[in-house]
């Protein structure tokens, strides 16, 4: 009996939880992560809860690096950006660096759903950390929810993301979404497919019966990091055909 | 006051305990946590008694032990207490003031203390988290 683990099923079973994942790192899984929660913030009172401890991305982009988390008898109170709560690790650290054993990594991550006030919640969207560990297993200890599994076309990136699916249809989950990021670039009109086309990432959506939709890459996109609420250029068009 | 989200995290355990094991009244339930998180027991006590009446524990006492826990530190193996990382946990609390992060996250230590032998961060922590450890039954 871990209280922690029943105080998060308790805050999370009335909720729509959405996680966004993936078994490769750098494959933009937090910008996705950020600008789908910004989305569904429009539409439904959503939090994002940043679970990737060590990367702390979320904190970078939405430039709330500095701030810390009220800590209220409700819990942790997210910091609200135009609408969207967001959590993070770094609001309890203070944008300090966090290298934890295996085991303090799952207690923390717990912790962090645990004791977030989601009274005003209606949407949680997780972003997971990379790879393929624990974090996966306690994500299932607390809650159901719809995967969103994030890689980009190259073939290193979608081997390992099958891993994910064949783990996940083992466990009887099934992801709604395959998003291809960084899928290609529209240069002028012309479409520019740096890292390949995405034939292996098409049959693997095929194989396990997962829509894809392909992102592209937006160089503007890195003025928008620290404000990427306000950023309304092409991938966050792309993602809005998802809703 | 995050004493109030441990309260409700032992009073939502036992509500699912009392469901699972058909028990009706729960005289006591004892709780352990780590002297480093720096739980203000009175506060703890407060919280749980101000909620316990709305899931019919009315009756139901809550006993905190402190735990001081062993840390072994995998880099030198090392082993040490909390009074030998004293000075450390006070410049925490000095730079996060009110937020201090072990308070809210004990498990973080081994981001934050460092083996005060090699300088290691690669430290194991007996006794970390906040633990049920006893449910006493009035009668079922």
């Amino acid at each position: 009996m871990n209280p922690l683990t029943i105080l998060a099923r308790e805050k999370l079973k009335t909720k729509k939880v959405t996680a966004v994942m993936s078994a490769k790192g750098g494959v933009g899984k937090s910008l996705i992560s950020a600008l789908f929660a910004v989305l569904h913030s429009k539409r439904e009172k959503t939090v994002l809860i940043d679970l990737d401890i060590h990367g702390m991305s979320s904190a970078k982009l939405f430039g709330i690096e500095n701030k810390l988390h009220n800590i209220t008898r409700d819990g942790i109170a997210p910091f609200y950006i135009q609408g969207l709560g967001i959590i993070t690790l770094n609001g309890i650290v203070k944008d300090r660096y966090v290298i934890l054993p295996g085991s303090n990594r799952g207690d923390v991550m717990e912790s962090l759903i645990s004791y977030s006030d989601l009274r005003n919640a209606e949407h949680v969207v997780f972003d997971m950390p990379p790879g393929l560990s624990d974090e996966i297993l306690i994500l299932n200890r607390v809650t159901k929810y719809n995967p969103m599994i994030v890689t980009t076309p190259s073939k290193v990136s979608i081997k390992t993301v099958e891993q994910l699916l064949q783990f996940l249809n083992d466990i009887k989950v099934t992801p709604k979404y395959l998003v291809v990021n960084m899928a290609y670039i529209n240069y002028e009109n012309t479409i520019i497919r740096p890292f390949g086309d995405s034939t292996y990432a098409k049959k693997l959506s095929e194989r396990y019966n997962v829509s894809l939709i392909e992102i592209p890459i937006d160089p503007n996109i890195e003025d928008f990091v620290g404000r990427i609420h306000e950023y309304n250029g092409e991938i966050i068009k792309k993602l809005s055909t998802l809703l | 006051m995050h004493e109030w989200s441990v309260a409700e995290s032992v009073i939502r355990t036992l509500v699912q305990w009392s469901s699972k094991n058909r028990v009706i009244e729960i005289k006591k339930v004892v709780i352990s946590v780590p002297s480093f998180s720096m739980l203000d027991v009175d506060v703890l006590r407060e919280a749980f008694d101000m909620m316990k009446g709305e899931y019919s524990f009315s009756g139901t006492l809550l006993e905190i032990n402190i735990k001081e826990p062993v840390f072994k530190c995998e880099n030198c193996d090392s082993t040490f207490s909390v009074n030998d990382v004293g000075d450390q946990i006070e410049k925490i609390k000095l730079n996060f003031g009110e937020e201090y992060p072990l308070h809210l996250m004990p498990a973080l230590v081994p981001a934050f203390l460092v083996c005060p032998y090699c300088g290691s961060h690669d430290i194991e922590v007996s006794s970390q988290s906040i633990t049920i450890d006893k449910i006493e039954v009035e009668k079922s």
